[in-house]
């Protein structure tokens, strides 16, 4: 007999879940997007998020770290860029890769020398501690917490993109980047502040995902795959898209657990698979000229 | 083929040829995380291969089993007048582990090999040892047919499988009523011992209300806990380890369920309790071994105390049984004056270890399963200490049982081991 209150609640807990995803892939859409750049650090990144909330939130509080741990993966960010990804931009993409790739795996050494390899204890925090439930609904408080802080986080980066006049020079820059270099603007500059700002992002999640999952240094390996589904399926680059993936993933995986469990981790690649067949840049992904 | 093409595609920056890169990358960044080998410093030293996670799920336990490996290596130093070298390499899904396993035989010539968390990793390298003719000692597997179906002569296994696991828990998790939810990962372990105490469940008038299969490195439970409060269990046994478990206790905890819902498993480190912290860390579970209580040897107290003193947190049940392990090894080594795996195999099935449990251990000659008492142990209502979690709720086998009640007799056995060595 099918429950529907409990495919409702289902529902809403994929959807919640969803967030969680499109915060965890947004960083890694924004920096591809515009510096056609495959971040293989991003759950490295994420990871370390986790880390320094783990440091300094007995000083901070949660809200504090919440707002620091990710200020911190940010300046990380900068430095990586400005020292070891701008010398790589005209040579080939792969190197990009291979040198995010490597500092993955230094970044989880790191970690492991830093924090040590055993899991910590990450506690939710108390003000986010119970449940609410509606009808059939059946939602934690801090998971709550994550979908709205995740949305006030979108509407910001998207603001700051279609709004400013920064955001404006950094949309220009992402598709004609010589031309914008000749009207005087400094690329270099902008790439280095998207750059930091994905790093940010990937440290934001990783600090609300600390008291949900295993504060482990692997941590980074279970962040990584999702973000890279999301951003793909949702077209690379596509803020929009990464939001509707996201969400997309994020519902299937519930449903799928729902009905037939043991797939509930392949389904994901599987939505990945018949989207690509369907639309092969993804759901909103656009024609670029600098990418074709 | 992906990367050559790749290669050829230099002018300008392609997004297809971007995505592909990624999409090679990520395959091979998930197939083998760079293992490192120790180098060599004495001339011609004995070396015996490490199989242990160093990535994944279960790479806090694998870190622990090393260390635990190293304090008994050190401890030796060295036998038959050669230092004893332990050769670590990933332990990361069955075909990494193979090949890790063949390196280890073939590029670093080691006498045997030792480790293995997933079950799933040691059932493909056992056709290897055998093939091989080289000793394998399973130190962190629990599927029964490693020591049943599909024993294998030279392979040994120092932990208690499924069969011995769940009996030695069901009576007190039973209390609570007899209306289950099983929660289990989707591969050798989580199913055998999803059979094993479903069966027991049965057997004694109880009823499956819910079962789900999870995969391995599953990170949010939050829909499966859903599925489980709707079934209205009277307990919850599950089939989680690692840092699985832990992402499971956090979020039953966020739930409000814990205390709520009485839990067990099929196991429990006690690593994946302390990432949990003290207010998610519930359940009452098998364990091979406690680093607290009164059950504990001189030998074991001792190794307690060299294990904190060089890593400041006490050693878990993992860290014990490598350190089992590699004793193990080079006891055989040491007493048959020989690193010769099919000597080491025959003086091992006619061992008695003494002093390292309450009570004798051996591995039994036809199966090659350790036999040995183990605990039952619950979660204390109030902890205090960082790391010690557990109360002893009971050695098993208890007053009136035998071993063989516990482990299965010869004659339950589908073990048919090999004559020939």
């Amino acid at each position: 007999m099918l429950d529907t209150m409990l495919i409702a609640s289902q529902l809403m807990n994929g959807l919640v879940l969803g967030f969680l995803y499109v915060l965890i892939a947004v960083g890694m859409s924004i920096i591809f997007g515009m510096l056609g750049l495959v971040n293989f650090a991003h759950g490295a990144f994420f990871a370390l998020g986790a880390y320094f909330a783990l440091s300094l939130s007995p000083y901070l509080g949660f809200a504090g770290a919440l707002v620091a741990a990710p200020l911190l993966v940010g300046l990380i960010g900068l430095i990586v860029e400005r020292t070891l990804l701008r010398p790589l931009y005209d040579k080939e993409p792969l190197l990009g890769l291979v040198l995010t790739f490597g500092l993955a795996l230094f970044i989880q050494e790191l970690i492991r020398t830093i924090w040590g390899s055993m899991g910590h204890p990450f506690d939710t925090p108390s003000m986010f501690s119970g449940f609410l439930q509606m009808g059939p609904v059946f939602v934690t408080q801090y998971r709550l917490a994550v979908l709205v802080i995740t949305i006030v986080i979108l509407i910001a980066v998207w603001v700051f993109l279609e709004k400013t006049p920064y955001g404006r020079i950094v949309r220009a820059g992402s598709r004609d980047p010589d031309m914008v270099s000749m009207l005087g603007i400094n690329l270099k500059r902008v790439f280095t502040f998207i750059f930091g700002l994905g790093c940010l992002l990937a440290g934001a999640a990783g600090v609300l995902a600390a008291p949900l999952w295993s504060v482990v240094p692997t941590m980074a390996e279970q962040a990584i795959m999702p973000a890279f589904v999301v951003v793909v399926i949702g077209g690379l680059g596509s803020l929009r898209g990464a939001v509707v993936a996201g969400l997309m993933v994020g519902i299937a995986v519930a449903m799928t657990i729902q009905f037939w469990s043991v797939a509930s981790s392949s389904v994901m690649y599987v939505l990945m698979i018949i989207v690509l067949l369907l639309f092969p840049r993804g759901l909103f992904g656009e024609r670029w000229e600098r990418f074709e | 083929m992906l990367q050559k093409k790749v290669m050829s595609g230099t002018a300008g920056l392609s997004r297809r040829s971007v995505l592909k890169a990624g999409a090679a990358g990520l395959i091979t960044g998930v197939a083998g995380a760079v293992p490192f080998a120790r180098t060599a410093l004495a001339a011609e030293p004995i070396k015996i291969g490490v199989l242990l996670s160093k990535s994944g799920t279960y790479a806090v336990q694998g870190e622990q089993g090393y260390n635990g490996a190293a304090i008994a290596a050190a401890d030796v130093g060295e036998v038959l007048g050669r230092p004893v070298q332990l050769v670590w390499l990933d332990e990361n899904g069955p075909q990494t582990t193979q090949q890790n396993m063949m390196r280890l035989i073939q590029q670093e010539k080691v006498v045997a090999v030792q480790g293995g968390i997933s079950s799933g990793d040691i059932l493909a390298i056992m056709p290897v040892a055998e093939r091989e003719k080289i000793l394998l000692m399973a130190t962190g597997p629990n599927a029964t047919e490693i020591t049943g179906a599909k024993c294998g002569r030279y392979t040994f296994r120092v932990d208690t499988p499924n069969y011995a696991t769940t009996r030695s828990v069901y009576p007190e998790l039973a209390k609570n009523g007899k209306n289950w939810y099983f929660l289990y990962a989707s591969y050798a372990w989580g199913i055998d011992g999803f059979n094993q105490m479903s069966g027991l469940l049965k057997d004694d008038g109880g009823k499956v209300v819910g079962a789900d299969q999870t995969p391995l490195g599953t990170t949010d439970y939050s829909s499966f806990i859903l599925k489980l409060v709707a079934s209205k269990p009277d307990a919850v046994f599950l089939g989680l380890g690692g840092s699985d478990l832990t992402n499971f206790l956090k979020q039953f905890h966020q739930m409000g369920l814990t205390g709520k819902i009485p839990i067990s498993a099929l196991s429990c480190n006690d690593t994946d309790l302390w990432s949990a912290g003290t207010e998610s860390a519930t359940g009452i579970y098998p364990k091979i071994w406690n680093y607290t209580g009164s059950q504990n040897t001189e030998i074991s107290k001792a190794f307690v105390k060299s294990y904190q003193a060089k890593h400041g947190t006490p050693p878990e049940a993992e860290a014990w049984q490598d350190w089992f392990g590699t004793t193990a090894i080079l006891t055989a080594i040491k007493e048959t004056n020989s690193t010769d795996s099919s000597k080491l195999v025959e003086f091992l099935e006619g061992h008695k270890f003494d002093g390292y449990k309450a009570g004798s251990m051996h591995f039994r000659p036809w199966d090659h399963q350790l036999i040995q008492p183990t605990l039952v142990a619950k979660v204390k209502e109030k902890i205090t200490d960082k790391y010690d979690y557990f109360d002893i709720v009971s050695e098993v086998p208890g007053k009136g049982q035998t071993l063989d009640d516990l482990f299965g007799s010869q004659s339950e056995s589908e073990c048919k081991m090999p004559t020939s060595l």
